[in-house]
């Protein structure tokens, strides 16, 4: 997937055939991480400010699967480009910035279900047929992530 | 008959403010991010910019020390905007906290 120029103010990509299919498998496993995964201190809260914070975060979770639902089903949104097995589609701003978010989402929680490895050797330690595909999934995501962070940082 | 209720004056906003405990209004609280192996730096930066619309060189400033120092404190603010702050840098998968300032 490349950064192309996008028409009014849009941030324009072009993404080849596989790399769609890439993109649309990993963004079905969002969202990863567990509700109760963020604390809002380390020094103590009151349990009803984590209750708090847990249910927005929860509620964002549950509005960003909506419109993924509905990004990842909307017809136009993909456009063929003639005689090449690639696609240009563009997002508005805001749309890059959320979408980062809902891949960062993928990353983080896939980390976490490794076992949430500080080193590279505690990454390997932790690949196994069964962790293989929290691997792909932070890779998968972390590619798109930084190809969206350097359009925004452009942009900008 | 029906009666007729007897008209209510309920606090506003601005009382409701005067009765929090003062501690929650003072800037006594610390947005707090940490360290962790997995986000990457341009995504932190990206995330400082977008939240608390700082430049990129504060942004980047404050990412190099969540990078180097494990944490970073970000802002000092009352307990409701720290609160705020905390949500949505975790709204973007950060490890945000707000500690009280002592």
């Amino acid at each position: 997937m490349k950064q192309i120029k996008g028409a009014r103010g849009r941030l324009g990509f072009q993404i080849e055939r596989s790399e769609k299919r890439l993109l649309l498998e990993v963004l079905q496993l969002y969202p990863m991480i567990p509700a109760d995964h963020q604390k809002l201190s380390k020094t103590g809260q009151r349990d009803e400010d984590q209750q708090l914070l847990e249910e927005a975060l929860a509620e964002q979770r549950l509005e960003n699967r909506k419109q993924l639902e509905a990004m990842l089903n909307a017809r136009n949104r993909f456009r063929k480009i003639k005689g090449k097995e690639s696609y240009q589609f563009s997002l508005k701003t805001s749309e890059a910035d959320w979408l980062l978010q809902v891949l960062n989402d993928i990353r983080v929680g896939s980390w976490l279900k490794l076992g949430s490895p500080e080193k590279t050797d505690d990454f390997f330690a932790a690949l196994s047929e069964k962790t293989a595909p929290y691997f792909w999934a932070m890779e998968v995501s972390g590619q798109f992530q930084m190809i969206l962070v350097h359009a925004l940082g452009k942009h900008s | 008959m029906v009666d007729t209720a007897t008209p209510q004056i309920l606090p506003d906003i601005e009382q409701d403010e005067k009765s929090k405990p003062e501690s929650e209004l003072e800037p006594g609280y610390l947005v707090v991010c940490w360290n962790d192996p997995v986000n990457f730096m341009e995504y932190v930066t990206h995330v400082f910019q977008t939240v608390f619309g700082w430049n990129k060189q504060k942004a980047e400033h404050h990412m190099m020390q969540v990078h180097n120092q494990g944490k970073s404190v970000l802002v000092r603010e009352s307990m409701e905007k720290a609160e705020h702050y905390v949500h949505q840098l975790q709204k973007y998968s950060l490890h945000a906290t707000m500690e009280r300032d002592k």
